[in-house]
């Protein structure tokens, strides 16, 4: 019984108390907030890292808080995909941080400078304890905090669009996790208990049928909300697009994959094992929400101007591709969902941090206006192609691996029309993602749009976005380093 | 069959050394033209130099391997030189290096991309040649496809830039069909992609459905780069608008990498027992025979000289398809060894048009009057192989031709003799006038006492531009009159041959 | 007979209706917010109705008090909880209204929530 049993809870911790402290730092030294913001992810994401390997694909940690056994006190339990999730979380948070110390200055004013930084850990800090929590009612808090810090994000920069995504996004995101709320007291009235695994349990026993499903759903819708599912996606488009890039990337990369990873939770962990056939219909539609998703957000993401818009839309068609694989009810299907969590959230974080670069060297916010930008500023729009070439899923990216899992568990789970979805979703996502990297690569600029000699986005913003599109090509060609661990680990919660 | 499968890392140096060429052009991009474009050249022939150095091993029957990585068992990224990978490798790091070569005088704008991509599309394709298993070749098979779309849009004309919208619609398009049809694949041959001398699926892994299913997708998926009709809509638009030495290239070898995918779908997934058992066979047949004769017809109306020799190469492609189809011996011996022929043949065809354009500027067929007085050099070797398109002894077409006519026979199929022989009137009917044109016409030659124009030897143009051209024209009649040569196509594809029947 | 039993959760669904109707259908923003907090209330009243305990005592465990006549604490704890979460929502999304009408003038959700192109051209007739 090493130390490392409390490096989970560390890193939700850590970050939390970093949230709380930062303010008194801006008070006394503003010019180390965005160094000492760091630090605590960079210890969690230490931590993360040196878990690997002590959490068995088919097992997992647990941690009492406070020393009360789960089913009274709080646990947290993580367990391979949360740990996987945890680093992902981790390191997306530490590049989109790094990038935007350089870059939030032009989009937020000095005195709310201290209160970016310290929203932004507070971020990370609730996605971090959203995907290690054990106990349902945490997770909600976890959300709400999460909900609360995005919010704010979206509206720091303090202009009408922002103010008003803002508060869209709060329109929407509220009432939803409402829903949650009403949801988890559902669960708790049929049986009495709050911890997720002692939960799954007692509802394979549980008679009240009916009830169930009604959470289930209201789950659904919930955490739906937050994931930008296709009919509940209102949000995202505004918000992703007009919150400031790094924020983008994280909402985008992150936040979006974080809620989508508790539905996995929810219906694995706590329904899976024993009311199968009781969310059986909730499933089956929300496949075909998926589906619906997959093929409006690529076609709406085609007809885009605003370069961070069309990525915005791709993401809701990737939403729907992370829901398909889970919605497979297979180890393959749900080891892909999850390899594609991983991606999307490289791959989305250097594409929104792409076009922050853009916006931060030249203003440009659409398509058109990056034509010929290839000869400015040939980093960024390398790491754009490859970003953008994980998004189809090109082989030997990351795309390309998770697709194929998506692929290989629908076919297996007999969904010929999702597999066809799915193929049709990656030609969408083609057809856009070539118009961009057309454009900058092959197209001759507007006339005065490039030709006066522009600087490349400095190294600080430069460094995260190759990391993220290295990655998407690292985990491409490497994927035998997770994808054994990932179907041993899915197999183990269906 | 005696032949053991060794450990190498030799088709790993192989897929390694083009990139010596991208090294140089990403270290120095603004040095001298020179010395980075003949590196680049230096590093296409040392390609061919380690690929021909595995040549004796191969035809003692051995065979070279090595795993790259591997995502789960059975999933894994791994080279295996056997014969027909090493028999396209060679083919086409030969006709790349001439092409390199070609390339050093034929382009004078963005030379860094266009080399940058052609070393690209080579490692790639010798990827694809030696890929162990499906897997493995569709990843470098779609790294090709999209690494040549820089090499046709090169010219970025107007015209180039709709051919390369047209190429990747249909590469994508085809790309997500063939993704498809390879996870199906994996999913029902119970994770098995290797390529098996006598096939991996069978009738006991999955219903008949299914694995018509998994074929005709395989076969739309690769087609459309195989040209078959009516895939073949971007053939024609992308080979006049890519620079020269890249239409040699794409007609030569990039849509043979397709056929080269249908020959491992054929004889190395499903087997010839199975595609007996599922009557597979008259499919391609009737698509092959239908592709044959109309694009031939095509071929005759065309007056862009490019455009005439694309859906020439389309036509030819579908022999390839042809041979396979008959399941017999000689059948799959023709139709393999024109994937080299082709190459050769078309390979030079493309060369010397892009001779052409460079010396004259002229790309229609109406306007060549007389050019076999001015370019006399490239014109005689423009003849010869179109002559060996048409299948005149001796040459490499005479060959192929004579092959899958007799595959036919064997197969008890004459009417595919009356095909190859209508398609062989029409490639005369329509290379023939070029021929005439050029030696037989000239400018105001309707005139009565026209000035004939005088023969000039010698002086046509830049050395690096004709050596491969008669290099290749040399090769059309060499190997057509010393078949058996080892190391010449025959040697290679009859232990192929031996191997799957 | 059961449903009558049951009163306070269908006070509970009809207080969330309403919540629910007040957030879709209301065009002022603040109303928005106050059917957003009817909502919650709903739940809160929901969650507080599953401990209850007919002429229930506090659950002290003081002086030898019979457990089965304890309302059950943990919801309450929840709800404690929940309600903390529901005022910091509602404090975030009236600073948000608070921006919203200085910069935009109006609470009216329809103003607000059209969008530029609306907006130029509005101003250019």
């Amino acid at each position: 019984m090493g130390a490392y049993r409390h490096f989970p809870v560390l890193m939700i911790t850590i970050p939390m108390l970093g949230a709380v402290l930062l303010p008194f730092l801006g008070y006394l030294r503003k010019r180390w907030v965005a160094t000492a913001t760091l630090l605590p992810l960079a210890v969690s994401a230490v931590l993360g890292l040196l878990l690997i390997g002590r959490i068995p694909a088919d097992g997992y940690l647990s941690y009492e808080l406070g020393s009360w056994t789960p089913h009274f006190g709080i646990e947290i339990r993580v367990d391979y995909l949360g740990l996987f999730m945890m680093l992902i979380v981790c390191g997306i948070s530490l590049l989109a941080l790094v990038f935007s110390m350089r870059y939030i200055e032009r989009e937020v004013e000095g005195p709310k400078l201290t209160a970016f930084y310290v929203l932004f850990l507070l971020l990370s800090a609730a996605m971090l304890g959203f995907t290690a929590t054990g106990d349902i009612f945490n997770l909600f808090v976890f959300m709400e905090i999460l909900a609360l810090s995005s919010y704010a994000l979206v509206a720091v920069a303090g202009n009408r669009n922002a103010v008003r995504a803002a508060f869209k996004y709060l329109l929407m995101g509220a009432p939803s996790s409402i829903m949650v709320l009403l949801a988890i007291g559902f669960l708790y009235s049929v049986t009495g208990s709050l911890n997720m695994a002692d939960l799954s349990t007692r509802i394979a026993e549980s008679s009240y049928s009916e009830v169930l499903i009604v959470a289930y759903i209201l789950f659904v819708i919930g955490f739906g909300v937050k994931a930008a599912l296709f009919p509940m996606h209102m949000w995202l488009p505004d918000a992703h697009s007009i919150a400031p890039s790094p924020v983008s990337a994280m909402l985008s990369g992150l936040l979006v994959e974080v809620s989508a990873f508790a539905i996995i939770r929810v219906t694995f962990s706590v329904f899976g094992s024993g009311a199968e056939n009781l969310i059986g219909g909730t499933v089956d539609a929300l496949g075909i929400f998926a589906a619906a998703a997959v093929l409006f957000g690529g076609i709406m993401a085609i007809i885009q101007k605003d370069l961070k818009m069309m990525i915005a839309y791709s993401t809701i068609s990737h939403i729907g591709y992370i829901f398909l694989g889970i919605t497979a009810f297979t180890a393959e299907g749900l080891a892909g969902a999850m390899y594609h969590v991983l991606d999307h959230g490289l791959a989305k974080a250097c594409l929104f941090l792409c076009a922050g670069s853009f916006i931060y060297v030249k203003g440009y916010r659409r398509i058109d206006d990056l034509k010929g930008a290839w000869r400015q500023m040939p980093w960024t729009c390398f790491a754009f192609a490859v970003a953008s070439i994980s998004v189809i899923g090109v082989p030997p990216t990351a795309g390309f691996i998770s697709k194929w899992y998506l692929i290989l568990g629908n076919i297996e789970a007999g969904n010929y029309f999702y597999v066809f979805v799915l193929l049709s979703g990656s030609i969408l996502a083609a057809v856009y993602c070539f118009r961009v990297i057309y454009y900058m690569f092959f197209q001759p600029p507007k006339e005065g749009a490039w030709e006066s000699r522009t600087n490349e986005a400095s190294p600080s913003m430069l460094a995260p976005i190759w990391i993220l599109s290295f990655g998407t090509l690292f985990f491409g060609v490497f994927s035998y380093l997770l994808i054994p661990s990932l179907l041993k680990a899915a197999a183990f919660l269906l | 069959m005696p032949g053991k499968s060794s450990f190498s890392v030799i088709p790993l140096i192989a897929i390694l050394l083009p990139w010596i060429s991208l090294v140089v052009i990403l270290a120095v991009p603004k040095g001298s033209r020179r010395v980075r474009l003949w590196v680049c050249f230096l590093g296409s022939l040392a390609t061919l130099g380690v690929v021909l150095s595995l040549l004796p091993g191969i035809l003692d029957g051995n065979s070279y391997t090595i795993k790259l990585a591997s995502v789960v068992e059975g999933l894994e990224m791994r080279l295996t030189v056997d014969t027909l990978g090493y028999y396209f490798g060679l083919v086409l790091s030969f006709l790349w290096m001439l092409a390199t070569l070609y390339s050093i005088s034929y382009i004078d704008h963005k030379e860094n991309r266009f080399f940058a991509f052609m070393a690209m599309c080579e490692s790639f394709l010798l990827g694809a040649a030696f890929a162990s298993n499906m897997f493995t070749y569709f990843i470098f098979y779609e790294l090709m496809t999209f690494g040549s779309y820089p090499l046709i849009i090169h010219e970025e004309t107007a015209m180039a830039r709709r051919a390369g919208y047209k190429y990747l619609v249909y590469a994508i398009s085809a790309g997500t069909v063939l993704f498809f049809a390879i996870v199906a694949h994996y999913f029902w041959s119970g994770g098995d992609l290797s390529f098996q001398e006598l096939g991996t699926l069978s009738l006991a892994s999955a219903s008949r459905g299914i694995l018509m299913t998994i074929f005709f997708t395989y076969l739309a998926g690769f087609g459309v780069k195989a040209a078959i009709m009516p895939l073949h809509g971007w053939v024609p638009d992308a080979h006049p608008a890519a620079p020269s030495p890249a239409s040699a290239l794409l007609s030569g070898v990039i849509l043979k990498a397709g056929a080269f995918g249908i020959i491992r779908v054929v004889f190395f997934v499903f087997g010839i027992d199975l595609m007996r058992q599922l009557s597979l066979f008259t499919v391609m047949a009737v698509l092959a025979c239908i592709t044959i004769v109309v694009a031939s017809v095509f071929a005759l109306t065309q007056d862009n000289l490019k455009r005439r020799l694309a859906y020439s190469s389309i036509g030819q492609v579908s022999y390839i398809i042809l041979g396979l189809s008959m399941l017999t011996q000689d059948g799959a011996l023709g139709g393999m060894m024109h994937l080299a022929h082709h190459a050769i043949m078309k390979g030079c065809l493309f060369l010397c048009a892009g001779v052409i354009l460079v010396k004259t500027g002229k790309k229609k067929i109406s306007e060549m009057r007389g050019i076999g007085y001015q370019l006399p050099i490239t014109m005689i070797c423009f003849s010869v192989c179109a002559l060996a398109m048409m299948g005149t002894p001796p040459s490499v077409g005479f060959i192929s031709k004579w092959l899958l006519g007799s595959g036919a026979l064997e197969a008890g199929l004459p009417v595919y003799i009356v095909i190859l022989l209508v398609s062989a009137l029409l490639s005369a009917a329509y290379f023939l006038p070029i021929i005439y044109i050029a030696f037989f016409r000239w400018e105001g030659d309707e005139v009565e006492g026209g000035q004939k124009p005088k023969l000039v030897f010698g002086k046509e143009a830049d050395h690096k531009l004709i050596v491969p051209v008669v290099i290749l024209a040399v090769l059309t009649v060499v190997v057509g009159i010393w078949v058996t040569v080892p190391g010449f196509p025959y040697s290679l594809v009859t232990k192929i041959v031996n191997v799957i029947f | 007979m059961r449903l009558l039993h049951n009163y306070h959760y269908i006070g509970a669904v009809i207080l969330f209706c309403i919540g629910l109707y007040t957030v879709i259908v209301r065009r002022n923003i603040i109303k928005k917010l106050i059917g957003l907090n009817i909502m919650e209330t709903a739940v809160f009243f929901f969650y507080i109705s599953l401990g209850y305990v007919d002429n229930g005592i506090a659950p002290i465990r003081v002086g030898g008090a019979d457990p089965s006549k304890m309302v059950n604490p943990i919801p309450q704890a929840l709800i404690l909880t929940g309600i903390v979460v529901a005022v910091s929502v509602t404090a975030l999304a009236l600073s948000l209204v608070i921006l919203l009408y200085r910069q935009f003038g109006t609470l009216d959700v329809d103003h607000l929530m059209r969008d530029e192109a609306e907006e130029a051209k509005e101003a250019g007739e």
